[in-house]
């Protein structure tokens, strides 16, 4: 079991944030090197994804569950899938708060079980890519509610011109 | 330099090995070198949890893969009745899992391709719905109360396999009570791979027409292997051939009957093909019989000058999740109980408890005769503990306590009776040989600088050639051994015995054997093994017991020929049988050297022109049941240097002096010697297979599980003293195992030598050179 935690700001209330991330067709986008994404209903998601640690590289099948573990507040997401014969197991939650200057403050907490041959890479590298795809999913996250947030910006400044990031 | 295939009395000469023309060029005829028209792959789905339940398993996109022709799961044998399968210890193993997982790279699938790429891509496409189950990797922590029960199948609720034990419980406490001197030690020996360079595979060939079911498979044990696959699956016994090819190392790893077998043999009867399966180095590490894993504490009662009185065992064995440890069925903990070693204790008293946990199933006998290695370890590391104790030179301290020469036939407090040895002989020659005193006073000079030499002794007694008939079985079957010779009429012979070689040598070792005993040379005798269908049964080659049994069933069977020759000689020679002798070349007439009759003759004769009423013909078959084990032993001396710096040791010089009776051929004990040692001095330094608290194993392949390569490899400096087995037909004692299982705790003993004046009393294995590192930044030794 393994254990990934980060937090970040962002300028926007926090019913707005709390709406993006109880979003699957929002929150799908932000995972790693995604090749393809399932919405089956408004709280599990199924993502295709391409994986690489060290000499093992292919594509890992995961179901997202989302939670709601207290509204506007705290929600818990459950990924579990795999592939080439490894199994992720792991549980995300995050927590919302209000920043003083009216935005929203984001914790994450990310525990991971990693089994099988991947695992087996042990020591050697899977911590370090684990880390990476867990901390690059929430950049990602917080480089598409930044662009939320410069939506907002720009609808309140009548200017239509969305941005799309990926 | 080896002496040529056509010397005659060739018993103890160093001849040629007859199989290096053809493993040299590259022209073994390994199983993967083996391919059947219309063939088909396997490949096995493997669980990458250690403790799981299985939800539900869906083939069906596997089943649409391109060649895909057949997936089986644990509930398509469960209809077959084959779900689970007997262990050679009494307990029972999954072939697929079913219901639940127990250990990581758990076999879950089959997957039957036309191409072994198809297999593989097809495997992917099973998906298996798990949730998984709270992992238990630490057997002490298995037999906690609030443990996880891990074998539901089984009625005994708890994860303890067995309790066991040997020797005389009241009278070693008794002795322990008033001991002056008592000493303490916890040892572990780690979870290592026997990792042969070949790994394990099959081809089941079922021809549907015939109802014969050909099984090519990498065994080091195929009549057995014969048997079990009957009595398991219903196929009669005759319409199974067993054909075990030049076999790529076996070292106790090609023993047990794998899942993978068993799921080959149902494709091939299902799909009427042959199937092949072949794993990766990773299936092999990491789910085929493993060896050691034992926790060790030992206690000795001593005198103050370090006479030993008694000795006190305790063991926590980890078997993994199935008991599939390679033991004659009466001993669960193998022969463990020779732990006494080469000493001369009044009562000792071992127990062992064997522990379920979720890790792969094994506890092979890994170079080694069921649990030899880790007594030998745990004797050689402990009386050095007690010579450190007790202030005397750790071979001083073994003089001191060894089984006296004139005290043979010895019978020790567990029970065994050692057939012979010269303890004292053997260390002698070592220490000679090795310069001990003139090293002791080095190691003073430089401990005077500052620098870490170390000198480390073992004097082990080994127990092999499994065995007696009155004690050993295997599921029942007997362990002697046997041989079949046949002399064709132009006197070359043909020689199958019922063990199975890995690279040992038998077909020189054996040929000599038996051309000795005939008045032959090497060259005339052809030895086979490894087919069911022209072999005599026998109970395979493994924990040092061929030339032990095997060996004994070839001289004998050689002799009942020569039995019948010498009528044949008295016949042709035209005198009365007790007037004829055989002076080991031919026959003759007493008193009459120069009227001689070579076995040529004979065999010629024996098929032209026999005495009247004689039946013709000159073969014979000899069924050997041994009326003892043989107990070699050697003494092993490392010199180590350790740098200060790094931690790393050097083995600077390492000597073994063997003693395994009598030497058939030199060289091919020497490479055997070399070898074993190769594998002692990794287990020492390099290997272990570790796991992580969810159970996943951390050593999967070879670049984790180190093996060691020339460029580590000490220089080995071996001798010999012969002291023959009195009741092996040619005295022979067998030595295969003797160097893995003698030299691990030389190498520890030189490690803690150098390191004790830091205080350091013991280092568990492997010695890598970060644990030696930090003993010396602790000692502030280094930076």
């Amino acid at each position: 079991m393994r254990t990934y935690q980060g937090e970040f700001a962002i300028e926007l209330p926090r019913q707005t944030v709390w709406e993006f991330i109880m979003d699957p067709h929002r929150v799908g986008p932000c995972v790693p090197d995604l090749l393809k994404l399932d919405v089956e209903s408004e709280t599990r998601f199924r993502t295709l994804v391409r994986v690489g640690v060290g000499p093992v590289r292919g594509k890992f099948d995961m179901m997202v569950e989302v939670s709601v573990i207290e509204p506007q507040v705290s929600a818990e997401l459950s990924v579990r899938g795999g592939g080439m014969g490894s199994r992720v197991d792991m549980k995300a939650k995050v927590t919302l708060g209000d920043t003083e200057s009216g935005g929203t403050k984001l914790d994450w907490r990310c525990d991971a079980a990693i089994s099988g041959p991947i695992a087996s890479l042990g020591g050697r590298m899977i911590d370090n890519e684990a880390r990476k795809i867990t901390e690059k999913l929430f950049a990602n996250l917080r480089e598409a509610l930044s662009s939320v947030s410069e939506q907002v910006a720009a609808t309140s400044a009548e200017t239509v011109e969305p941005e799309t990031t990926d | 330099m080896a002496v040529r295939q056509t010397e005659l009395r060739p018993l103890g000469k160093s001849v040629g090995r007859k199989e290096d023309p053809r493993f040299i060029r590259g022209k073994g005829r390994y199983l993967d070198d083996i391919s059947l028209p219309g063939m088909l792959y396997m490949c096995l789905v493997r669980s990458p949890y250690a403790h799981a339940r299985i939800k539900s398993i869906d083939t069906s996109a596997a089943l649409q893969a391109p060649g895909v022709k057949l997936v089986i799961t644990g509930e398509d044998l469960a209809a077959m009745n084959l779900a689970w399968m007997p262990t050679m210890a009494n307990d029972q193993q999954m072939v697929l899992a079913t219901g639940k997982v127990l250990f990581q790279y758990q076999e879950v699938a089959a997957v039957i391709a036309e191409t072994r790429e198809q297999a593989e891509d097809a495997a992917q496409l099973v998906y298996v719905e798990y949730e998984p189950l709270p992992v238990v990797v630490d057997p002490f922590k298995a037999l906690e109360s609030d443990a996880p029960i891990l074998r539901e199948d089984r009625e005994q609720k708890s994860n303890l396999i067995f309790h066991w034990e040997a020797g005389d419980k009241e009278a070693t406490e008794e002795l322990f009570r008033n001991a002056p001197v008592v000493v303490k030690q916890d040892v572990r020996f780690p979870r290592v791979h026997p990792s042969p360079l070949e790994p394990c595979g099959c081809i089941a060939d079922y021809n549907s027409a015939t109802g014969k079911l050909t099984w090519y498979v990498t065994s080091q044990a195929p009549h057995a292997h014969r048997t079990v696959l009957s009595l398991v699956s219903g196929l009669p016994e005759h319409q199974i051939r067993v054909i075990s090819p030049d076999v790529g190392g076996g070292f106790g790893n090609k023993v047990p009957v794998y899942p993978g077998y068993v799921c080959a043999i149902v494709a091939s009867l299902k799909l009427g093909k042959p199937v092949k399966w072949i794993e990766t180095r990773t299936e092999n590490t990491t789910s085929t019989g493993f060896a050691r894993d034992y926790h060790m504490t030992a206690e000795i009662a001593a005198e103050e000058d370090g006479r030993v009185l008694a000795l006190r065992v305790k063991t926590i064995a980890d078997h993994g999740a199935f008991d599939a440890a390679a033991d004659p069925s009466k001993f669960p903990a193998g022969l463990f109980s020779i732990v006494t070693g080469s000493y001369d204790f009044k009562e000792a008293f071992v127990e062992v408890d064997g522990v379920y946990t979720n890790k792969a199933p094994g506890g092979v006998a890994y170079r080694c005769s069921f649990r030899v290695t880790e007594a030998a370890y745990l004797i050689e590391r402990v009386m050095d503990v007690l010579a450190r104790r007790v202030g005397v030179d750790p071979a001083e301290l073994r003089r001191r306590n060894f089984i006296r020469k004139e005290q043979f036939p010895y019978k020790s407090p567990t029970g065994w009776t050692y057939d012979s040895g010269d303890y004292e002989k053997t260390l002698a020659l070592a220490l000679e040989k090795i310069g001990y005193e003139q090293l002791r006073k080095e190691q003073a000079e430089k401990r005077a600088r500052g620098e870490l030499m170390g000198i480390g002794i073992s004097t082990f007694t080994e127990v092999v050639g499994a065995g007696p008939s009155h004690t050993f079985d295997i599921m029942g079957i007997k362990m002697f051994d046997s041989a079949q010779i046949r002399v064709h009429p132009t006197g070359k012979v043909i020689a199958r015995l019922g063990v199975r070689h890995q690279g040992q040598g038998h077909e020189t070792t054996f040929a000599q054997i038996i051309a000795e005993e005939l008045g032959l040379s090497t060259d005339d005798v052809i030895v086979e093994e490894g087919d069911t269908d022209t072999a005599p049964y026998g109970l395979g080659t493994y924990a040092s017991r061929s030339t032990p049994t095997a060996g004994g069933a070839a001289a004998l069977c050689a002799r009942r020929i020569r039995e019948k020759a010498k009528k044949i000689a008295a016949h042709l020679l035209e005198v009365g049988e007790d007037d004829v002798v055989f002076d080991g070349v031919g026959f003759s007439a007493k008193g009459l050297a120069s009227r001689t009759v070579t076995m040529k003759d004979i065999a010629f004769a024996a098929y032209t022109n026999v005495p009247e009423g004689m039946e013709p013909g000159l073969e014979a078959t000899y069924y050997y049941d041994p009326p003892n084990l043989t107990f070699p032993h050697g003494a092993y001396i490392a010199v180590v240097d350790i740098d200060k710096g790094t931690g790393a040791v050097k083995v600077r010089r390492f000597l073994a002096v063997d003693d395994c009776g009598t030497v058939i051929n030199p060289m091919i004990v020497e490479g055997q010697v070399h070898g074993g040692l190769t594998e002692g001095f990794a287990i020492a330094f390099m290997q272990d297979i570790p796991f992580d608290e969810d159970g996943n194993c951390l050593a999967t392949n070879w670049m984790d599980y180190l093996v060691p390569t020339a460029l580590d490899t000490p220089k080995w400096e071996t001798d010999r003293t012969v002291t023959p087995s009195p009741h092996h037909p040619i005295g022979a004692k067998g030595v295969g195992e003797s160097p893995n299982v003698g030299s691990p705790a030389a190498f520890v003993n030189a490690v803690v030598d150098a390191l004790a004046p830091l205080g350091v009393e013991h280092i568990d294995m492997p010695i890598y050179p970060w644990k030696v590192w930090k003993i010396l930044r602790e000692h502030g030794v280094t930076e």
